[in-house]
C-alpha cells in the first residue's frame, strides 16, 4: 500500500533544491527526446543556450518573449489561488488586443502618452468583461468555469478570424494574410533600449507581479480570495459577498491576460495579426501552475518559458530539432516541477501490507 | 482469581515531540469490561492502536494470556484474538456483510462462503443481532452499520474486544441493546476495553482507567467510585458549579414574528415561526437536529432569504439585511459546522480570527493590518486558553475542542447584542462544554440575548431561562426551563403540541 503523508515543515533551501533537481531531470529527459529524434543534444542545447543567453541582445529577446508570459501567467495565480478554475487566458487575451486596436481605430493623430494609456485601459476593460461574464455565469446559472473559459476562447478567436478574414479590420489588398495595417507609431509601447523590442509591457509586467503579490499577500481581497480557494462557506458565514469576489477575481484575471494581448501587438508586432500569440495564453496556465501559484514564481517561471521559446528559434535554424520539441519540453518540465511540488509537501511511503 | 487475559506495562508510545502515552499499565480480565475514561487527545485512542498492532510502543509490553506479544500489523492481531470495533465504519458499501467479513481474511484461493455465513448466522443468533449476512452495507442503517462491525470484530472468535467510542453513532434504545450485548460477551468469558467518554456508559463498567495527558491517573471499580470523582479525574480539577443566577430577564431584545423560510422542496424550512428573546436571556431550542434549528439560526445571521414574517433587533427590522450588516450590529454566530461553516482550516488562527472583519476592525487603508492582527490574536489564545503551538497554525490542525474556542473567541467579541450557537458542544469533551457554558452564561450576564440549539437536552435545562421545541421547522411551544420536565419536552420533540403535552 502506498501512503502520502503530509511532511511536518520543509526549509526554503529544500525547496529549491527539490525545483533546482527537477529543472535537471526535465532537460535530461528532454535530451533523452532528442536522442530518439536522432539529433544531437549537445548541438542543441548548445543552439538553445547561445539563442536564449548567449548575447546580451538574446537575454533581451528572452525577456520580450517572457513578457506576455508573465501576464497570462499572474492571470492564472489570481484565479487558480480562489480555486476558480479560468482557462480563459488565451481568448482574453485575445479579446485584450481586439480591443485595444479597436480603440486605436478612433484615437487617430493622439499622442503616445494619451493613446497608450487608453489602448490599455481599453484592452484591460475588454478582458475582464469576458472573464468577469464567465463568473457571471458561474455565480448566476452555476456554469462550471471551466467550460464557459475554454467556449468563449472559440467565440473570441473566430470572431477575430471574420475581422481580419476580408471582415471590417481586413487591410486592405492582403486578404490572404490576415492582418490588419500596421499600427501608427503613436501607438506603439516606447522601447527601452535601442536594437532589441524590449518595451515597456516588461516594466508593466513587473509592476503587475508586484501588484498581485500585494493583493494576495497584504490587502483584504487576497484574503478572501485565499479563503474562497478553501472554504466559500465558511466566508458566505461571516457576511462576505461571494459572489462579488468571483466577480472581481474573474474581472482581474482577465485584465491581466488582456495585457498580455496589448504587449504582443503594440509592443512586438505592431499589427493585429491571427496567427501570432497562439498559445501564449494556455502557455501563462503552465507557467502559473510552474511558479506554485506565487506571483513572484510565476515571473521566474515565465522568465525560464520565454528563455526556451527565444532559444528554440535558434535551435531550429542552427541544428536539425524541431521546434515543436519545445512545447514537449515545456510540458516534461511542468511535470517535473509539479512532482517536486507535491514531494515538498508530502512524503510518499510504501507500506507492506499483510493479510490475514 | 483469574489471570488476565491481556496486560499492558509500562507502555510509551510518541508521535515526534508529542507524548501520547506514558507509562500506561493495567490489566483486563475474562469477562470483565474495562471503561478508558478520558478526553479528547488524553491518549485513548494512542493505546488501542498499540494494543491492535497499529503502531508498535516505543517501549513496555503487552502480555496476551500471560505472554509477550509483539505484533506488525492489525491482521496479526486479529489472527490472535484481539478484534477491535471500529469508532468509524471501515466497511465496503457495496460489498454484503458477509463479504465485508469474509474478504481478505481467506486462508485458501476459494472463499468458502456457506461456511462463514453458517457461522455467521450462528453469531447473530447467539447475540440477538439481527441482521442478514446477505444485505449490502449501503443498505444498513447507521445503527446496523455498527452491528456489522461488531460481527466482523466477533467472527474471528476474539479473546479482547476493544469498542472505540462505539456509541457514537448511536441512538439510545441502539446504545441500551450494544450494553446488553455487551453483557452477554462478558458472561462468555471475553475481555473487553471500551473507549469513551460519556459518563454514564462509563459508570456500566467493572473498572474505569482515567488518563489524563496520555497517561493513567488511576483506575477505579464503577462500585467504589461516583461520576463526580471520575470527572474531576479526568479533568485535573473540580469542575465549577453553574454559574446560573436566577436574574431577571430585562426587555425584549430580538422578536421573530411569522418568520417563514423556503426549504429545498415543497417543505417550508421554517413555518410561521414567532420568538421574542430578551436582553439578558438565554432560549434554548430542543429538537432532533434537522427539524429547522439551521435555518433559524442561518436566517436570523441574514445568510439565509426570509421568504416572509419580520425579525427585529432592538427596534430595527433586520430581516433581509446582509449578513454583514446584521454581523456588525453586534450579532455573533456560532456555527454548527464547525470546519465547514465556522472555519477555513488551512488558514491560520489569526487569520480566523480576523475572518468576516478583515474588511473593518482589521484593515489599515487599502492592506490588512497585521500587527493588530497578530496581537488581538495573541490575546484571544491566551484568554480563551486556545492550546495551539503558535497563532501561525492552520485551525484544520487542532482538535475539535480547540477549534471551537477559535470560534468561540471571534463569535464572542462580536455578539455585543445576540450569540447564536448552533450545536455549540456537539462531540466535545466535558472539559470545553464547561467552558463554553461558562462563556454562554457571561453573555447572558452581559445583557446579551444567547439562542442556543442543542440535542444535549440537559445542557439546555441547565443553562436556559426558556426552550422551544422545533419540529419540522414549526415551533411546537416554548416552555420554562424551571417547570419543565425532560418528558414533556420530549412529547413536543416527537411533534404534540404544547396543548397535547400539557
Amino acid at each position: 500500500m502506498i501512503e502520502i503523508v503530509p511532511r511536518k515543515s520543509t526549509g526554503w533551501h529544500t525547496q529549491v533544491a527539490a525545483y533546482l533537481v527537477a529543472l535537471v531531470l526535465g532537460f535530461a529527459t528532454s535530451a533523452l527526446l532528442i536522442k530518439a529524434g536522432g539529433a544531437s543534444v549537445a548541438e542543441g542545447f548548445g543552439a538553445l543556450y547561445e539563442g536564449a543567453f548567449g548575447s546580451w541582445e538574446a537575454v533581451l529577446q528572452s525577456l520580450v518573449a517572457a513578457t506576455p508570459l508573465i501576464f497570462t501567467g499572474l492571470a492564472t495565480v489570481i484565479a487558480f489561488r480562489a480555486e476558480i478554475w479560468s482557462i480563459g487566458q488565451e481568448g482574453q487575451m485575445f479579446a485584450g488586443a481586439m480591443c485595444g486596436y479597436w480603440v486605436s481605430l478612433y484615437l487617430g493623430g493622439a499622442p503616445l502618452l494619451l493613446a497608450v494609456p487608453i489602448i490599455i485601459f481599453a484592452a484591460m476593460i475588454g478582458g475582464a468583461f469576458l472573464g468577469g461574464f464567465c463568473g457571471w455565469l458561474k455565480t448566476q446559472f452555476q456554469v462550471n468555469e471551466i467550460i464557459s473559459t475554454v467556449m468563449l476562447n472559440y467565440v473570441i478567436i473566430y470572431l477575430l478570424s471574420y475581422l481580419l478574414a476580408g471582415g471590417p479590420w481586413t487591410e486592405e489588398g492582403s486578404t490572404s494574410y490576415h492582418q490588419t495595417p500596421v499600427l501608427a507609431d503613436n501607438f506603439h509601447l516606447p522601447l527601452l533600449v535601442d536594437g532589441v523590442k524590449l518595451h515597456l509591457g516588461f516594466i508593466l509586467a513587473l509592476v503587475a507581479a508586484a501588484i498581485c503579490w500585494v493583493i494576495l499577500k497584504k490587502t483584504p481581497l487576497g484574503f478572501e480570495i485565499r479563503a474562497l480557494g478553501f472554504n466559500p462557506t465558511a466566508l458566505r458565514f461571516k457576511g462576505v459577498n461571494v459572489t462579488r469576489t468571483v466577480l472581481v477575481v474573474m474581472g482581474l484575471s482577465g485584465a491581466l491576460s488582456a495585457m498580455a494581448g496589448v504587449s504582443e501587438i503594440f509592443g512586438v508586432n505592431y499589427r493585429l495579426r491571427g496567427d501570432v500569440m497562439v498559445g501564449l495564453g494556455f502557455t501563462g496556465i503552465i507557467v502559473g501552475m510552474i511558479g506554485g501559484l506565487n506571483p513572484i514564481g510565476a515571473v521566474i517561471a515565465a522568465l525560464l518559458f520565454g528563455a526556451l521559446a527565444n532559444g528554440s528559434l535558434y535551435m531550429s535554424v542552427l541544428s536539425d530539432i524541431p521546434p515543436s520539441l519545445v512545447p514537449a519540453m515545456q510540458g516534461i518540465l511542468l511535470l517535473f516541477f509539479l512532482s517536486a511540488s507535491v514531494l515538498v509537501r508530502y512524503s510518499i511511503r510504501i507500506k507492506r501490507f499483510t493479510h490475514v | 482469581m483469574t489471570s488476565p487475559i491481556i496486560e499492558a506495562r509500562k507502555l510509551y508510545k510518541s508521535f515526534g515531540k508529542v507524548q501520547a502515552n506514558r507509562d500506561i499499565s493495567f490489566s483486563v480480565n475474562g469477562g470483565e469490561l474495562l471503561c478508558l475514561f478520558g478526553e479528547n487527545g488524553a491518549g485513548k485512542s494512542t493505546i488501542s492502536a498499540c494494543l491492535t498492532g497499529l503502531y508498535p510502543p516505543d517501549s513496555g509490553e503487552i502480555l496476551f494470556k500471560g505472554k509477550p506479544l509483539r505484533m506488525k500489523s492489525p491482521a496479526e492481531a486479529i489472527r490472535q484474538g484481539i478484534g477491535l470495533v471500529h469508532q468509524h465504519f471501515v466497511l465496503v458499501p457495496d460489498f454484503t456483510v458477509l463479504e465485508n467479513i469474509v474478504i481478505g481474511s481467506e486462508k485458501s484461493l476459494v472463499v468458502q462462503y456457506e461456511e462463514a455465513e453458517k457461522k455467521l448466522r450462528h453469531i447473530c443468533a447467539n447475540y440477538g443481532i439481527e441482521i442478514d449476512p446477505n444485505t449490502l452495507v449501503r443498505d444498513l442503517s447507521v445503527g446496523e452499520k455498527q452491528w456489522a462491525e461488531l460481527l466482523k470484530a466477533l467472527y474471528f472468535d476474539a479473546d479482547v474486544l476493544i469498542l472505540d467510542e462505539p456509541t457514537a453513532t448511536l441512538d439510545i434504545e441502539n446504545s441500551k441493546k450494544l450494553f446488553r450485548m455487551i453483557d452477554k460477551l462478558k458472561a462468555d468469558g471475553i475481555a473487553l476495553i471500551l473507549i469513551s467518554h460519556f459518563l454514564d456508559e462509563v459508570m456500566q463498567a467493572d473498572r474505569v482507567a482515567v488518563l489524563r495527558h496520555g497517561a493513567v491517573v488511576g483506575i477505579k471499580r464503577t462500585a467504589e467510585t461516583t461520576p463526580e470523582e471520575l470527572t474531576r479525574m479526568m479533568v485535573g480539577r473540580d469542575l465549577e458549579p453553574k454559574l446560573r443566577d436566577n436574574s431577571e430577564v430585562g426587555e425584549p431584545r430580538l422578536v421573530l414574528e411569522n418568520v417563514t423560510v423556503e426549504g429545498s422542496d415543497q417543505l417550508l424550512a421554517l413555518n410561521d415561526v414567532s420568538m421574542t428573546i430578551h436582553h439578558g436571556e438565554i432560549l434554548g431550542i430542543a429538537g432532533v437536529a434537522g427539524n429547522g434549528q439551521n435555518p433559524l439560526m442561518e436566517v436570523i445571521s441574514g445568510i439565509r432569504t426570509l421568504a416572509s414574517g419580520r425579525i427585529i433587533l432592538d427596534g430595527i427590522n433586520i430581516g433581509g439585511m446582509n449578513a454583514r450588516k446584521v454581523k456588525d450590529m453586534g450579532l455573533g454566530h456560532i456555527p454548527d459546522d464547525r470546519f465547514v461553516a465556522g472555519l477555513v482550516p488551512e488558514m491560520s488562527i489569526e487569520e480566523n480570527l480576523i475572518l468576516g472583519d478583515h474588511r473593518g476592525l482589521y484593515a489599515d487603508g487599502a492592506l490588512i493590518d497585521f500587527g493588530k492582527m497578530r496581537l488581538s490574536a495573541e490575546r484571544a489564545i491566551k484568554e480563551f486558553q486556545i492550546s495551539a503551538p503558535s497563532s501561525e497554525t492552520p485551525t484544520g490542525n487542532l482538535s475539535g475542542g480547540n477549534a471551537q474556542r477559535v470560534i468561540l473567541a471571534r463569535e464572542i467579541m462580536l455578539a455585543t447584542k445576540v450569540l447564536l450557537a448552533n450545536q455549540p458542544t456537539r462531540g466535545l469533551d466535558v472539559g470545553v462544554i464547561e467552558y463554553i457554558h461558562k462563556r454562554l452564561l457571561e453573555k447572558r450576564a452581559q445583557g446579551v440575548a444567547v439562542l442556543i440549539a442543542s440535542s444535549e437536552l440537559e445542557d439546555l435545562m441547565n443553562l436556559c431561562d426558556r426552550i422551544g421545541v422545533l419540529f419540522q421547522g414549526r415551533l411546537m411551544g416554548i416552555v420554562d426551563a424551571q417547570d419543565t420536565s425532560l418528558e414533556e419536552i420530549g412529547l413536543l420533540m416527537a411533534g404534540q403540541p404544547l396543548e397535547v403535552a400539557a
